[in-house]
């Protein structure tokens, strides 16, 4: 098997510290590579190393036999090497096709500078687009398109710069089963044109199915590298983690109680749920479950006071509300961790310290002018830091933008924990976090429900929610469509259950798919 | 480069930049101690008059050896009032001031005479004109002169058409005693002669030609039929011509629907018309006989060591009309200006 | 679990690992960009080397005036800082300085001429020959100075509903109170100044409470009496605003729930910021520093005037942001900006002494604006270190 890209002994050290060591890899030709490896394991410094946006401090690569040394990106693009980043570099003003054609315009013939080839480009566009199997004109605006179908000009790009290597980089966070698939498909295809992919992602289900090798990374090394048969995930799992987890999911020590936390009762806002009923007893996790567009986080949303509803009523604690709000809420006793950490669960150029104080300032002041008390605020924070096991610099100092996302996440969570509140509205707590740090979290959850709170746990993941809830709840376009204790815990039954009106959609719409 | 390192070089750069650029414009002078230094602060020079008066001051103070620390206000009175404690810090012997406005001016007075400075203020008096050397022309007597004139013009019309005339004042900014006082003269006339009269319109113009084109416009459009326009200065003259020339008023003596005018000050401009027949009379205010009114007395207090000369020193000024331009026009200063050329340089 | 390194997470994106300069000379660079004083030592050095041109800079009288104009420029400033603080901005100081004067004038004149202040719509009812509302009254200055306030912290009222009840962008609400108050300043008074404020109350913008005699000087010509000020009422109430501001930023919740906001409103409401209250808060304070700037600024010229503060605005951005403090939010204190006043009035005491034109000196104005936000840049580049895991 002859490899197309080989690196030898590269190493990479930032301030003395490596982020890369020692790394001898061969990248099969024709061949899907799969990569993993934890936030930090150095999977992204190694891809810079590869795309020339940084320069190896020791080791050597050769391309197609030939030695690789990039300088700038741009001489990796020359080489044939493309990049699917996570966050898409796509300008969503300009067209399908001049975004494929951004720096390559084909120009009309006879003097240069006399202009670009527009029948050219759209000729070219539409043939690439036909081969990632897009059915959109290329004069669209891709600000129009979906994550999915973005991503496919992305790849479109990949193809029209004819790479001979493809890195994607967590292709499909954003993106529905469906785009999945084909995603999956073209990738295939393009094994089978003869490019080499390399697959970086954390959803192991996924490397499993497509790749043909796997290689883990893990503290900047290379830790093993074989075909995809040699592996299972819990074997990935304990490569990457550098210890063995017997399971994804910490053991449960308690039961649930009968008292309610918190009752919805007919809860309603036209347009986006309608009646819907769900109660949250003290010691229990609720998980919601639902497609993209099911009403979870807005149904979230409503329940802590930020958006109102039109009917119906909330009940906590035995005191019956017909509208809340956010102050309310706290005062409650409920907390609410958003899925979008970054932009409104922190505020991150500030203090970690700082963040982890915010909810609970007034309760650590003198009351009249509230004049902040220093020195107890700051045992809590610090309290409630190591109680989560936050690992960072001085907390006091350290802006939360330089964290790892699962401390990030563990910081927001220390922010409410402050708050001492009852019931924790938590979604998609685990979303862009490595396998050891979703352990972690997992655990606080357990704990949490342990001591006698109540946790409603949003997730898009099925295997994650039947792994920690006591009940799994159900929603489906706004509604809620069934609901399923522990016993009856079944994968199918509940992607059948989100997915029953779906039936009646129009074909192309991202969310009709059988199971 | 890193990029923190272009950052910071590009900061050095730009603070080297900023300091060469004071330098070069601006190169040291080592000061004679012994030379004299007075503090000349004015607003923007925006009429004939400020730029006559302003070259006056300063190619005289010059000529005699003094350093002349020239400071614009830009018609921001707290702007001033700093520059004025600047030129009080810089130990200046003496301070000639165009101030904004009286009330401001009252303040400065104040400011330089707790230093024991001598200070003069030129043409534009402080509301009260009891403290400082106070050089201003009697607006009111000065208007009422050019507007009696006006009046017999309007006078022989009311006997010709045998209808009242419609008279039309732009008033200056009214926080400019100057105006206040041009205004009075006018009506102190007008009220005079109730029978050849009708109610004036006013037209507000706060010494902006814009404001002053805006405003009269509106006016003439409303009141097509103005007999008689007086302006509280000469400076707004074009702004004039502009308005009434498209609805053709722009009309000399002697010609029928010829509109009677007037103004104040005694440019270049208003004497090119006199003599052109559009404009019938200006009152005058001697520009080169304040400027020197104003140098001799500060001038003289230094000399004599006084710390807070108050005096008024009044300039009476005369109207210059169609009727006595012959003879008088060598003692008005628009009138010299233009005999030198002055209209021709613009 | 096996922890990562923390540093390998706020690595920069570099390609060099090792600084351009001797690594002592280095840190000592950065130290200084970083620190807090660093402006103070800028303007310091800056003031230092220009009074080796311009001796006259550095004696006492220069210095003693430089102080009275550091003094009503702080009192808005400080208003603007916590603005900008919350990733506001309130463009309307100006006219607010506009109607509080006019309002103070109001209360306090003595004795007014009829044929100027005739036109005024307040002719006859709240102005008369005998002057304002309470002319002569001994309570007068006092009531002036609250009403003055309050009509500031109104009118940051009117701005702070509007932007979050309304959801109306800052810039614009405030551009248009500016345009409105100036405009109905205008009207109110037809323009002119009202004159003739008690001496009780002129001395809160003119009077020394600590003077220091020099003695008597000869000058070229004439012998004068040296006074210098050194403490007056306008530093005391600029001092004590100061004092009081600082500790609602540092000490108290509003002041960090201010800065939650700045930096992430909508974390900051989810995380139980009372966010509209802070708000609009935090305008009326602006808007109550422009009225007691109005104060000072008033008996400085002694008069109630309706332009007042017409040109001041870049002068009070300019020294906030020179300061230190973010135009983007989050980030500010009350001595940055002191600082940033501090270094603006020597600047243009600077400018005036090489005589530069009104044109010159504004362009100097902002190209000093546009160093200092350069200055920010690379600050907030050395501090963060690059791209984040």
């Amino acid at each position: 098997m002859t490899a197309l890209l080989t690196l030898q002994s590269i190493s990479k050290a930032f301030f003395g510290v490596y982020a890369v060591r020692d790394v001898t890899l061969n990248v099969p030709a024709g061949r899907i590579l799969g990569l993993i490896g934890q936030n930090g394991a150095g999977k992204s410094t190694l891809m810079n190393l590869i795309g020339g946006v940084l320069a190896p401090d020791a080791g050597s690569m050769t391309f197609d036999g030939k030695p690789y040394v990039p300088r700038t990106p741009s001489d990796a693009v020359s080489a044939g090497i493309a990049f699917i980043h996570q966050e898409l570099n796509l300008f969503t003003n300009l067209s399908i096709a001049e975004n494929i054609f951004l720096g390559a315009f084909p120009q009309r013939r006879g003097f240069p500078f006399v202009g670009i080839d527009r029948a050219a480009m759209r000729r070219q566009s539409e043939a690439l687009l036909e081969a990632v199997d897009l059915k959109v004109k290329p004069e669209s605006p891709v600000e129009q398109l979906a994550p999915g179908e973005r991503q496919l000009v992305e790849i479109a790009k990949a193809l029209q710069l004819d790479a001979r290597l493809i890195i994607f980089d967590e292709p499909t966070t954003s993106l529905t089963t469906r785009e999945t698939r084909k995603l999956v498909e073209i990738m295939q295809r393009l094994r089978e044109r003869g490019t080499t992919l390399i697959y970086i992602s954390h959803i192991l289900n996924d490397v499993l199915s497509l790749a043909d090798e796997i290689a883990v990374m893990r503290d900047g090394e290379l830790i093993a590298h074989a075909p995809r048969v040699e592996f299972d995930a819990s074997r990935m799992i304990s490569l990457m983690v550098g210890y063995s987890l017997d399971q994804l999911f910490p053991p449960r020590t308690s039961t649930p109680t009968q008292t309610p936390l918190l009752t919805l009762k007919g809860i309603s806002q036209p347009g986006i749920v309608k009646d819907i009923g769900l109660t949250v007893n003290a010691g229990e996790v609720v998980g919601l479950f639902g497609l993209m567009g099911s009403g979870r986080t807005e149904l979230a949303r409503i329940i802590f006071g930020l958006d109102s509803f039109a009917s119906g009523e909330i009940v906590i604690g035995g005191e019956v509300l017909r509208h809340t709000s956010v102050r309310e809420s706290i005062r409650n006793r409920i907390a609410f961790v958003t899925e979008n950490r970054r932009e409104e669960g922190l505020l991150m150029t500030s203090a970690i310290a700082e963040n982890i104080g915010l909810v609970s300032l007034p309760r650590y002041a003198l009351p009249g002018v509230q004049v902040v008390d220093q020195p107890r605020l700051e045992r809590a924070v610090g309290q409630a830091a190591n109680q989560l096991q936050i690992k960072s610099g001085n907390i006091e100092r350290q802006a939360a933008k330089a964290l790892s996302g699962g401390n990030q996440q563990k910081v927001v969570i220390a922010k409410w924990l402050l708050s001492e509140p009852s019931l924790f509205i938590m979604d998609e707590p685990t979303r862009g976090i490595d396998v050891g740090a979703k352990y972690e979290i997992y655990s606080i959850i357990n704990t949490l429900a342990a001591e006698g709170n109540g946790v409603l746990f949003i997730s898009s993941e099925i295997e994650e929610l039947m792994g920690m809830c006591d009940r799994i709840v159900v929603m489906s376009q706004g509604e809620i469509y069934g609901e399923f204790t522990r016993a009856d815990f079944d994968k199918e039954a509940i992607l059948r259950t989100a997915f029953r009106e779906q039936a009646t959609q129009k074909a192309g719409d991202h969310a009709a798919d059988p199971a | 480069m890193s990029n923190k390192f272009r950052g910071l070089a590009l900061v050095v750069l730009t603070a080297a930049l900023l300091l060469v650029n004071f330098a070069t414009l601006h190169p040291t002078t080592v000061r004679a101690q012994a030379k004299k230094k007075v503090c000349f602060a004015f607003q923007d020079l925006e009429t004939e008059f400020w730029v006559a008066g302003h070259k006056a001051i300063t190619e005289t103070l010059k000529a005699k050896g003094i350093d002349v620390i020239e400071v614009n206000g830009n018609q921001d009175a707290n702007k001033q009032l700093e520059q004025i404690k600047d030129c009080i810090a810089q130990k200046v012997a003496g301070i000639i001031v165009i101030p904004q406005d009286g009330d401001s001016a009252v303040t400065i007075v104040k400011e330089a005479q707790k230093a024991d400075i001598p200070i003069a203020i030129f043409n534009r008096p402080p509301t009260d004109t009891s403290k400082g050397i106070v050089v201003v022309a009697d607006n009111k007597v000065i208007a009422q002169q050019a507007v009696e004139f006006l009046a017999q013009r309007a006078l022989r019309q009311v006997e010709i058409t045998g209808n009242k005339v419609t008279p039309l004042i732009l008033v200056g900014d009214l926080g400019d005693p100057n105006a206040v006082g041009r205004k009075d003269g006018f009506y102190a006339v007008i009220d005079k002669y109730p029978a050849l009269f009708n109610k004036p319109i006013e037209v507000a113009t706060e010494w902006d030609a814009k404001i002053a084109l805006a405003n009269l416009e509106a006016a003439i459009t409303a009141n097509p039929n103005i007999d008689l326009i007086f302006t509280s200065s000469d400076f707004l003259f074009p702004t004039i011509r502009s308005i009434l020339e498209p609805r053709g008023k722009w009309l000399p003596r002697g010609q029928k629907g010829h509109v009677i005018m007037g103004g104040l000050d005694g440019d270049a401009t208003a004497c090119k018309l006199i003599k052109d027949g559009f404009v019938d009379a200006t009152g005058v205010q001697d520009l080169y006989y304040e400027a020197q009114l104003t140098l001799d007395g500060i001038l003289g207090a230094i000399d004599k060591g006084e710390t807070q000369p108050n005096r008024v020193l009044p300039d009476p000024g005369f109207a210059l009309t169609a009727g006595n331009i012959d003879f008088r026009e060598k003692d008005m200063w628009g009138c010299r200006l233009l005999a030198e050329g002055f209209l021709n340089k613009k | 679990m096996t922890s990562v390194p923390q540093r390998l997470s706020s690595a920069p994106r570099s390609t060099a690992s090792t600084p351009p300069l001797p690594r002592r000379l280095w840190n000592a660079l950065r130290g200084l960009l970083l620190s807090e004083y660093f402006i103070l030592y800028l303007s310091i050095a800056y003031f230092l080397l220009i009074s080796l041109f311009f001796p006259t800079l550095l004696e006492p009288s220069n210095l003693s005036n430089q102080l009275t104009n550091i003094w009503p420029l702080l009192t808005i400033a400080i208003g603007q800082t916590f603005v900008l603080i919350i990733a506001g901005i309130d463009l309307s100081q100006g006219s607010v300085m506009a109607i509080c004067s006019v309002v103070g004038g109001v209360i306090l004149s003595t004795s007014l001429s009829k044929s100027v202040m005739s036109n005024s719509p307040l002719w006859g009812t709240l102005l008369t020959e005998k002057g304002g509302i309470l002319s002569g009254d001994p309570n007068a200055v006092l009531v002036a100075v609250l009403l003055m306030v309050a009509v500031g912290a109104l009118i940051g009222f009117i701005n702070g509903t509007a932007i979050t009840r309304f959801n109306m962008p800052p810039f614009m609400v405030t551009l248009v109170s500016l345009l409105f108050f100036s405009a109905f300043a205008i009207y109110l008074t037809q323009s002119r100044n009202i004159a003739n404020l008690p001496d009780s109350f002129l001395r809160l913008g003119q009077g020394d409470i600590v003077s220091v005699y020099l003695g008597e000087k000869a000058t070229p010509q004439i012998k004068r009496t040296e006074l210098l000020s050194l403490v007056t009422y306008s530093a005391v109430i600029a001092v004590a605003l100061g004092v009081v501001a600082h500790f609602i930023l540092s000490r108290t919740v509003f002041g960090r729930q201010m800065y939650a906001i700045g930096t992430n409103r909508r974390a900051a409401e989810i995380s139980g910021v009372p966010t509209r209250r802070v708000i609009t808060l935090v305008y009326m304070f602006s808007g109550a520093c422009a009225g007691l700037a109005a104060v000072i600024y008033s008996a400085r010229l002694g008069a109630g005037r309706p332009t007042l503060g017409d040109n001041l605005l870049l002068d009070i951005i300019g020294a906030t942001v020179i300061g230190g403090t973010s135009l983007f939010g989050g980030k500010g204190k009350v001595l940055w900006t002191l600082f940033g006043v501090v270094f603006f009035t020597l600047l243009l005491n600077t400018l005036n002494q090489m005589r530069l034109s009104a044109f010159q000196i504004d362009a100097v104005k902002g190209s000093v604006i546009l160093l200092a936000a350069l200055i920010d840049v690379t600050r907030n580049r050395f501090l963060t270190g690059g791209r984040v895991a």
